[in-house]
């Protein structure tokens, strides 16, 4: 135990995900030695970041306004959206600078499993902005796993009604990666998805 | 700590740590097994999809003090049609959910083992009658031993006048011996649970959409009161 002021800081830092104790230790006392400047930003910095993000109002990204900049953005392909589960995974895919559409975030995927049914995630925020926007191909692109899957399946029966194109990305090798480490599933999907050279 | 050989049916899985996932399976020999899959959410992993839900895999496992950890996974069985079908995916989410609430960990557990790969087999072959969920729920309940009795009075034993089902009393009741709580059954209700409770699953006898429903309602319950807990997987898309 450290003096009170010390554990408090510790004790929160543990609580943050792949920290514990130790670090949490090396992390405080690091924070005592540094020049005060320094420290003082780190928490101004986290206070801000709670105070002024929001989540934007039409695709429910992290905002620092009534709408995220990738909304705000006039150049964007509007007929185009990017469906995906976090807000995380907004970067991931900007990250490819292959996409120049809109998105919207989910709020995670159906897991039957887990008691998530529609009700839970936003499909009915997603299906008003259809017709205003005039979206006219949904990507769907949540994680390749069962859930991830469930979801994909669940908005093409909901959205292609509504004369919208549901796609989803494709899965297959990972480059860089070994065909002999693949499970079978990834290569069997691989070759359902195969393109023509 | 030693090297292990063992198979099972993955039931779910969830996050440990930063890359890892704990992953449930079931086995025939050993029951209910939570071991550790190492970096198995970073994309690169050489586990891959094998770990995913409903999947039947072989496994080699380094014993640990709590959990295993999985060295080597190959696929025995991986039911990809589970995974493009909506109601396939549910109905499936439903046996690994109930299997999950009743196994338990380090019991032989081969009669419930057989009964999942057997449920989750008939859906990979195309079987989507909502009777193979009640069939299914009926036949857990009489692996883990709480058969529910369809043939005679759960109560006195007589075979006529069969006209309620009671949940706590454990199956069907006669017209004398209602009890608390039981519900009326619409007729021919009890002869085709109890034809649901043996049958086939590829050669399910089928009725009305009315009557299956009602078949399902009670198996649900029947089975929610003894686990005493609701089956999630069948409410999400109510």
């Amino acid at each position: 135990m450290f003096e009170g002021p010390v554990q408090r800081l510790i004790d929160e830092l543990a609580r943050l995900p792949g920290i514990g104790q130790k670090s949490a230790q090396r992390l405080a006392f690091h924070l005592l030695l540094v020049e005060e400047a320094d420290a003082r930003r780190l928490a101004a910095a986290i206070g801000d970041m709670r105070d002024q993000i929001s989540l934007c109002e039409r695709c429910f990204n992290v905002a620092a306004a009534d709408e995220c900049s990738i909304c705000l953005d006039g150049r964007r392909d509007q007929s185009m959206v990017c469906v995906v589960e976090r807000p995380q995974d907004i970067i991931v895919v900007e990250r490819t600078q292959e996409y120049r559409g809109r998105y919207h975030v989910l709020g995670g995927a159906l897991s039957p499993i887990n008691g998530i049914g529609p009700g839970q995630l936003r499909f009915e925020e997603l299906k008003s902005r259809l017709e205003p926007e005039g979206i006219a191909e949904l990507i769907v692109a949540t994680n390749p796993t069962i859930e991830g899957d469930a979801t994909a399946m669940y908005m093409a029966r909901e959205f292609k009604p509504l004369g919208v194109r549901v796609s989803r990305l494709a899965s297959g090798l990972p480059v860089g990666g070994d065909l002999d480490y693949a499970d079978e599933l990834t290569i069997g999907r691989a070759l359902i998805g195969r393109t023509e050279l | 700590m030693a090297i292990r050989h063992d198979q099972g049916i993955v039931l779910r899985s969830y996050p440990f740590g930063e890359a890892d996932r704990v992953v449930v399976m079931l086995s025939p020999n050993k029951g209910k097994i939570r071991t550790v899959a190492k970096g198995v959410r970073k994309t690169k992993s050489r586990f891959g999809g094998r770990l995913e839900p409903f999947t039947h895999v072989d496994l080699v496992l380094y014993e640990g003090r709590n959990l295993d950890t999985i060295t080597q996974v190959s696929v025995i069985e991986p039911f990809p049609k589970l995974r493009t079908d909506l109601d396939a995916v549910i109905a499936a989410g439903t046996m690994v959910e109930a299997a999950d609430a009743v196994a338990q960990e380090e019991e032989s557990s081969m009669r419930l083992f057989l009964l999942l790969h057997k449920g989750l087999r008939s859906l990979e072959a195309g079987q989507r009658s909502p009777d193979l969920i009640t069939s299914f729920l009926l036949k857990l309940a009489d692996v883990v031993g709480v058969a529910p009795a369809l043939v005679d009075c759960a109560s006195c034993g007589r075979v006529d006048d069969l006209h309620r089902f009671s949940f706590a009393g454990g199956g069907v009741i006669c017209d004398r011996c209602r009890g608390e709580g039981a519900v009326r059954l619409r007729s021919g209700i009890t002869e085709y649970l109890a034809a649901l409770s043996t049958a086939d699953f590829m050669e399910l006898p089928g009725t009305s959409d009315v009557l299956a429903g009602e078949a399902m309602g009670i198996a649900r319950r029947f089975v929610e009161y003894h686990l005493d807990r609701k089956l999630v997987s069948l409410a999400v898309m109510e």
